[in-house]
């Protein structure tokens, strides 16, 4: 099971992605605002999205259990 | 009559000094997940290269015959040894003896590894585990007299080797006092993850002076050190840390007479890659992976990141370049859009200080949007620290090519040119004094107050001044050297690397300034 965490807090722009999903490396799961930009969170494997815990709209801190992605 | 009963007395001696602190000590060393100062030694030199220097200082007792009964050997272990066959020296402390707290000869030796850094001009690695003074004094058979007052100074020979060769250091265990201040008087430091900390005073001596209890780990741990600039690189444990160690010193020479060693090279100057073509998204709020164009770029499998958690808004490293070492350092656009914070600068400045003191040339990648703003950038004198960093830069004498990936705005993207540099724009870069969603909204805020539909207006205005910031007239106008195609950024850079290689040998010798760790 890979974990995503985030590498900055900030807030969720978009979430492309849901439980069940396949998905393919390199697929964007979802999108943060950070500082005016968006900084997308790409899948690092193929495989089937297991979790997604964050929402759009959430603030969000450095550190959090974003995603979690089944190879 | 010969001199058997002495030689004998010789070898016995050097036996008792492997011991170090007993099997014991070694055990429970051992047990904590640690290897003692002659495994680690053992473990990053070349096989049998290690040539021990004071290894008879120590402390004996005899009997009242005169015959030996014990020797506890200087707890700091020295000596010259080899790294992919290139001489270094390399020291560290005993921590199986007194915690590493020095005995008077493990001081001597201890002080006594600057010295021959500089005397041979050789690269010195120093591991530490250990602490600095203790209340108890040196120990030994006698109190100490104290050092005389006409002395060098002791930490003179500390700077001179960080201005004379690279240094390398590595925490591998608790840190603390004056090997703490050794460890980061270094060109490159690295602590282990699984067993370092670093600390000025260690939990009890806090607690008593300041009430807080934290242990060595809150106090000192890599989840503190990494972050903050105190060392370099976290690496997972002991093995990893010398094996960075080692990556660090294959971009150096042996000291700042040398030019740093080019290698041959098997990845094709002229190799492109299409993935650059639209790396840079479009969308200009979109962030990109900087990280993968310094991949692509430079020769494959070369980059060595140094100060990734810290500063996180730059990148700064080494890598190579058709086998020329080189300083590179990026804008991080997925952290605070790559705005140069006041500890981003810092890492910037001393990533400078290194390029230029080992005289490696510096390539920048460039996608800064000036410095940081806001009440928490004010707080952290950012102004002062950024141009601490943009004078650095127009201090340097070494080469410099710099390519403007994206934004290139403020007083902020000066530090990312250095004089007389080589400058490339990609078709993606925009510059000017501000980014244009800043400058359009104080302006022409009245006329788009006043517009019928102010988004609307203000979305023309900032697509009208983005187009006026297109790099085209730029190099029409010799603003920059060249307009690329980014899949071309390998092979531009590689003839550059060729052309300055000439510039290279006037550098070699002291800089100007001492470095500041």
């Amino acid at each position: 099971m890979i974990k995503i965490e985030l590498e900055t807090g900030g807030s969720v722009w978009q979430v492309l992605t849901k439980p069940g999903d396949r998905v393919e490396a390199g697929d964007t799961l979802f999108i943060l605002e950070v500082m005016k930009m968006e900084v997308p969170y790409e899948a690092p494997v193929a495989g089937e999205v297991a979790a997604v815990h964050i929402a759009e709209g959430d603030s969000v801190e450095e550190g959090q259990l974003a995603a979690e992605v089944s190879d | 009559m010969n001199w058997k009963k002495e030689t004998d007395e010789i070898a016995r001696r050097r036996e008792l000094a492997h011991e170090q602190g007993g099997a014991d000590a070694i055990a429970k060393h051992h047990s904590k997940g640690r290897l003692t100062i002659r495994e680690r030694i053992e473990k990053l030199l070349d096989p049998g290269s290690f040539e021990e220097v004071g290894p008879s200082a120590g402390a004996a007792n005899h009997d009242e015959n005169g015959e030996l009964i014990s020797f506890d050997p200087a707890n700091f272990v020295l000596g010259f040894g080899k790294v992919e066959g290139r001489r270094i020296i390399i020291g560290g402390e005993d921590f199986t003896m007194k915690g590493g707290s020095p005995s008077p000869s493990g001081l001597r030796k201890s002080v006594y590894a600057e010295e021959l850094a500089v005397q041979y001009k050789l690269p010195l690695v120093r591991l530490h585990e250990g602490s600095g003074g203790s209340v108890g004094g040196t120990g030994g058979k006698s109190p100490s007299l104290p050092g005389p007052v006409n002395a060098p100074a002791r930490f003179r020979s500390v700077a001179q080797a960080m201005a004379t060769v690279p240094v390398a250091t590595a925490a591998l265990g608790a840190v603390a006092g004056l090997p703490a201040g050794r460890l980061v008087a270094s060109h490159f430091s690295v602590m282990s993850k699984a067993t370092a900390q670093i600390l000025t005073a260690g939990p009890a001596v806090v607690a008593r002076a300041m009430g807080e209890k934290k242990t060595k780990e809150e106090l000192g741990g890599w989840k503190v050190h990494t972050k903050n600039g105190t060392v370099d690189n976290g690496a997972e444990d002991e093995a990893e840390c010398l094996f960075e160690i080692r990556r660090f010193l294959s971009f150096m020479p042996d000291n700042i007479g040398q030019l740093a060693p080019v290698i041959g090279c098997d990845d094709p100057v002229e190799r492109t890659d299409e993935a650059l073509l639209d790396i840079v998204p479009r969308d200009r709020r979109r962030a990109f992976d900087m990280r993968r164009i310094i991949q692509s770029v430079f020769d494959q499998t070369s980059f060595f990141e140094m100060g990734a958690g810290y500063g996180r808004s730059q990148i700064t490293g080494l890598a190579r370049l058709n086998g020329q070492p080189v300083g590179v350092w990026a804008n991080n656009c997925k952290f605070l859009a790559g705005s140069m914070t006041a500890d981003g600068a810092h890492k910037a400045r001393r990533f400078m200080e290194l390029c230029e003191t080992f005289s490696l040339p510096i390539i920048s990648l460039v996608d800064e949007p000036g410095f940081m703003i806001g009440s928490q950038a004010e707080r952290e004198a950012t102004i002062r620290h950024g141009t601490s960093a943009v004078l650095t830069a127009a201090m340097t004498t070494v080469p410099w090519a710099s390519v403007m990936i994206r934004r290139s705005f403020g007083v902020a993207q000066a530090a990312h040119y250095g004089p007389e540099g080589f400058v490339l724009a990609w078709p993606s870069a925009e510059s000017g004094p501000l980014p244009v969603e800043g400058g359009v909204a104080i302006a022409f805020q009245r006329e788009i107050a006043a517009a019928p539909d102010p988004e609307a207006r203000r979305r023309e205005l900032e697509e009208e001044l983005a187009a006026r910031q297109s790099p085209f007239p730029r190099a029409e106008a010799l603003g920059v050297h060249d307009l690329i195609d980014p899949r071309q950024t390998r092979l531009e850079l590689c003839r550059w690397v060729d052309r300055v290689q000439s510039l290279l040998p006037a550098l070699l010798g002291p800089t100007r300034f001492t470095i500041r760790p």
